[in-house]
């Protein structure tokens, strides 16, 4: 080994040894917890904190639930929108005219997440609770109209919000996969005479892995994201089906609940196990993106 | 016929798309553009230089916020900068290394990881052990955020170094350290320095791994120690007021945070779109 | 690229060196204190700083409004120099503190907790057992027998009340629910009083946290056919229908300066020793005796040491002793000063704080 080698070493071990660090302290921190409640901080819907420790009891699963049902609104909204965009630069338009639509979406990935929270608290959320309120007073029938909220913060804004801040990371992703499809593979399509729909699906079949592995990173950011969505969800322990119902995400309970924490004996270790829920949520979906990515050879 | 028209809907589709990915982006920058501007004009060059008002007076502005974004970035520039450049160069120049490809690995989860989860975890080690929220705590956090960005950034800089420099340079009998910062670093400068500005504009927009870590402060301005203000973080208070002129005050420094970030942002994209 | 680095540093040094050069000059040296805690004083502590700072430019004070539990939270972890709570320090609480140091404890001004809604309708007036009965949700409809009963004449609509309640841990909740304990056996015994209670009727779907008095106002404003309770100011701020309540004595009366000044006419009895502050029962000021007294008034407390570095004793000194005073002076709308004799509680407690 040499000695360059060995004066870096110590860099790279410091690089793991903070993420090491980071799960070993959230799951000390959630020790407490574990022992006094079991997998039901996980599994029930309780957010009751007392002055005397008997009396509290907390259950994070509406945050769970909410954090699953807005990440995957985003993706609902985003993948055919972001398989869409990518399809329009690549072929329809002109190689000039390419960057006029992909720096904006870089500027997009790139944009600080307050200014989408600015955003969605005074723009996006008062446009939305007029179309709640219409389509509850008219479709509340439908299961997922059925919720009055008046107040517009929902997991439909933050779902709507989040496919909007996920949109360039998929997008980017399935564009870079299927511009670089192999240009003999294109000329095959279309000299059998298919129409652009026609070709465009045979050639999209071929980026399967990307388009996948772009919907697990994107699932997996709007998972993490917490200030532009703790200012749209309603912040309320609610399980509900339907799109207008106030909720929590773990990242929103966590910003909303941590300040707030250290007065009682048990909540800071209830959201720490959150954390660690979060953690292991995003580790999961992350490395499941990345890997599909490296076996199929894009990373 | 029905082929046609497939045909017709999804290029329909196409463009649809294009379109709803498009308008929110410009329905951002124009909101921010237009209730940040007014709110400009109307504190005029106090709005950069004063301090918080109290609600509903009118006046002041958010100088402890921009104070506290330069110095807790400058901070953490400090502390992973050096640390994140030495991590690229280690992946660039030992590319088949098992532990080189682990920490590639890394880095991308990293820059995929929930930032709030860095606040928190910083406030466990820093925040409680020290006793005080501080703007070394925030710069700490945002360190963290910033090191994947920089560390892929010179990587990849480094690996485009084309491999007859290096050899050259070995040839001449350099050691390896030699060669790695007195060549390879040099030619890739312009690609360490776009991950270096990357990172920061990166952190100067972060909220969430500051909400516990740097404490906040309104009025007034300190040292590493002590708690500090950032723009991110108080439009997160502000909008959460009921006064309008705290409200004012946050589309403001919202402006001012977007024409920062895009005054860092468009010149390095721009130039790569020329090269 | 060293270079751009050593010019970015030099710049870095030279804007930090104006900065600290910069506050030099506006003052000898300056001294910040932090605060944090009860969103309900927040604007009228706001007032009293940028007030404050005019007469003392050596002082800069930053209060951080984010609900009573974190306050006393900040406090114990000593982030802060003063935090303030709504409801006293509890006794639990209390003995925290006294392993890090000894606390001080005392009130500083008077607010009310008033119940607010959104419904075109003037003049609501409601009781206590009625209030809890509609905050539990046992109470669906506006139109409700009940509801009627207290306005005969009122033209009530055939509407779902839906419930806005804080989400987060803060004493106007405790305030809140400690008067409605009080009233409701029933209440009492389902819900309880607290900073952070299980609201029953979230699980009908009725009811909406929102996070700070900030939260609530915002949501109240937004939707038809809803109650909420809040501070007094941020009611006026925002010009919210209030209820009028009926108090002890059986007369509906609206939260003013007046009405809550009638309510803790008698307090300065029950007020401890700020030493001993944790022994103040909150329950006395609530559904106070009094023709013309408004029954869901609270003081706000501040929390200190009694003893703190030299310079930051001398500030903190300063600071409070003013808001005792000068600040009483000062009050904004929505508040009332507290009595004569519990300011002087208060100064003493301030003139026994000491340097190190």
């Amino acid at each position: 080994m040499d000695k360059f080698k060995i004066f870096l070493l110590p860099v790279v071990g410091l690089v793991f040894g903070i993420i090491i660090l980071m799960l070993i302290v959230f799951s000390l921190n959630s020790i407490p917890i574990f022992q006094r409640e079991g997998i039901a901080i996980y599994t029930t819907n309780i957010w009751k904190a007392g002055e005397v420790p008997e009396e509290e009891f907390y259950g994070i699963l509406a945050a769970i639930y909410g954090t699953l049902y807005t990440s995957t609104i985003a993706i609902l909204i985003s993948l055919p929108i972001s398989v869409g965009l990518a399809v329009f630069i690549s072929d329809l338009l002109p190689k000039k005219l390419r960057e006029f639509f992909i720096i904006p979406t870089d500027i997009m990935a790139g944009l600080p997440t307050i200014l989408y929270g600015i955003w969605g608290i005074f723009v996006l959320a008062p446009s939305l609770s007029g179309m709640m309120k219409f389509l509850y007073d008219n479709f509340s029938f439908i299961p997922f109209f059925s919720y009055y909220n008046p107040t517009g913060f929902s997991y439909l804004s933050a779902g709507i919000l989040l496919a909007i801040m996920v949109t360039p990371f998929a997008t980017s992703l399935i564009r870079e996969a299927y511009m670089a499809i192999p240009s003999i593979y294109r000329e095959a399509v279309y000299s059998l005479g298919l129409t652009r729909y026609e070709a465009t699906k045979v050639l999209l079949s071929y980026i399967k892995p990307a388009i996948l592995a772009g919907t697990l990173l994107a699932f997996g950011r709007a998972v993490g994201e917490t200030v532009a969505v703790s200012l749209v969800i309603g912040n309320a322990f609610n399980i509900h089906s339907s799109l207008f119902a106030p909720g929590y995400t773990i990242s929103s309970l966590i910003a909303n609940q941590f300040g707030n924490a250290f007065i009682y004996e048990f909540m800071p270790s209830a959201l720490f196990s959150a954390g660690l829920a979060l953690f292991l949520i995003g580790l999961v979906v992350n490395v499941s993106g990345l890997l599909v990515l490296k076996r199929w050879g894009y990373a | 016929m029905l082929r046609e028209l497939k045909n017709k809907v999804f290029i329909l589709y196409l463009i649809i798309s294009a379109f709803l990915v498009l308008f929110p982006l410009l329905h951002i920058l124009f909101s921010v553009f237009a209730n940040g501007i007014p709110v400009l004009l109307k504190f005029g060059m106090e709005f950069l230089t004063e301090t918080l008002p109290a609600p509903n007076k009118p006046g002041g502005g958010i100088f402890p916020a921009i104070y506290g974004t330069f110095v807790m970035v400058f901070l953490a520039s400090l502390i992973g900068i050096p640390l994140a450049v030495l991590a690229g160069i280690f992946v660039a120049e030992y590319p088949n290394n098992a532990l080189s490809k682990a920490t590639r690995s890394l880095l991308l989860i990293m820059m995929e990881f929930p930032t709030i989860l860095v606040g928190l975890f910083v406030m466990a080690i820093i925040v409680l052990p020290l006793g005080s929220f501080s703007a070394l705590a925030g710069a700490i956090a945002l360190s963290i955020v910033m090191l994947p960005y920089v560390a892929t950034y010179t990587e990849q800089a480094m690996r485009s170094v084309p491999q007859q420099y290096k050899e050259g340079a070995y040839a001449l009998g350099l050691r390896k350290v030699r060669v790695v910062f007195s060549i390879t670093l040099k030619i890739a400068k312009k690609g360490v320095v776009t991950g270096l500005l990357i990172g920061m504009a990166k952190v100067s927009g972060e909220t969430a791994p500051l909400i516990f870590t740097a404490g906040n402060a309104w009025r007034s301005t300190g040292g590493a120690l002590e708690p500090a203000g950032a723009v991110p973080l108080w439009i997160y208070y502000l909008v959460q007021q009921p006064y309008a002129n705290y409200h004012e005050l946050a589309w403001g420094a919202a402006f001012v945070l977007m024409v920062f970030f895009l005054a860092i942002f468009l010149p390095i994209r721009l130039s790569m779109v020329r090269s | 690229m060293k270079k751009v680095l050593a010019f970015g540093i030099l710049v870095a040094l030279l804007m930090l060196g104006c900065v600290s050069e910069e506050s030099k000059e506006g003052a000898m040296e300056q001294i910040k204190i932090y605060g944090s805690g009860a969103s309900f004083p927040a604007p009228q502590i706001e007032n009293w700083i940028s007030e404050f700072s005019k007469v003392n430019k050596n002082v800069v004070v930053e209060y951080a409004s984010k609900g009573s539990g974190a306050g006393i939270n900040d406090f114990k972890s000593k982030l802060v120099h003063f935090a303030c709570t709504d409801p006293p320090a509890k006794k639990s609480e209390w003995e925290e503190f006294e392993k890090l140091g000894k606390p001080l404890q005392f009130p500083f001004i008077v607010g009310a907790v008033v119940v607010v809604y959104n419904l075109p309708v003037e003049g609501l007036k409601l009781d206590g057992e009625t209030i809890a009965k509609i905050f539990m949700g046992d109470i669906e409809f506006w139109d409700d027998e009940r509801i009627k009963a207290l306005n005969p004449n009122a033209n009530l609509p055939h509407e779902k009340i839906i419930v806005i309640h804080r989400s987060d841990s803060s004493g106007t909740t405790e305030v809140f629910t400690t008067y409605l304990s009080l009233v409701s056996e029933e209440f009492k015994k389902r819900v309880g009083a607290g900073k952070l209670v299980d609201w029953p009727v979230d699980k009908l779907g009725r009811g909406f946290g929102g996070k700070g008095n900030e939260g609530v106002s915002a949501m109240l404003k937004q939707t038809q056919n809803s109650i909420a309770y809040v501070e007094l100011a941020y009611a006026l701020h925002e010009n919210f229908k209030m209820v009028s309540i009926k108090n002890a004595e059986g007369n509906f009366v609206k939260a003013n300066s007046e009405t809550i000044s009638s309510a803790i006419s008698a307090s300065s009895a029950y007020v401890p020793d700020p030493t001993e502050g944790y022994k103040e029962d909150p329950k006395l000021f609530l559904n106070a005796k009094g023709k013309n007294s408004y029954p869901i008034v609270s003081f706000s407390h501040v929390l200190l040491w009694q003893s703190y570095p030299e310079k930051e004793a001398k500030a903190i000194k300063s600071f409070w002793k003013w808001v005792l005073t000068e600040g009483q002076k000062k009050i904004i709308d929505g508040y009332a000063p507290i009595p004569k004799e519990v300011a002087e509680l208060g100064l003493k407690a301030v003139e026994s704080i000491r340097g190190e």
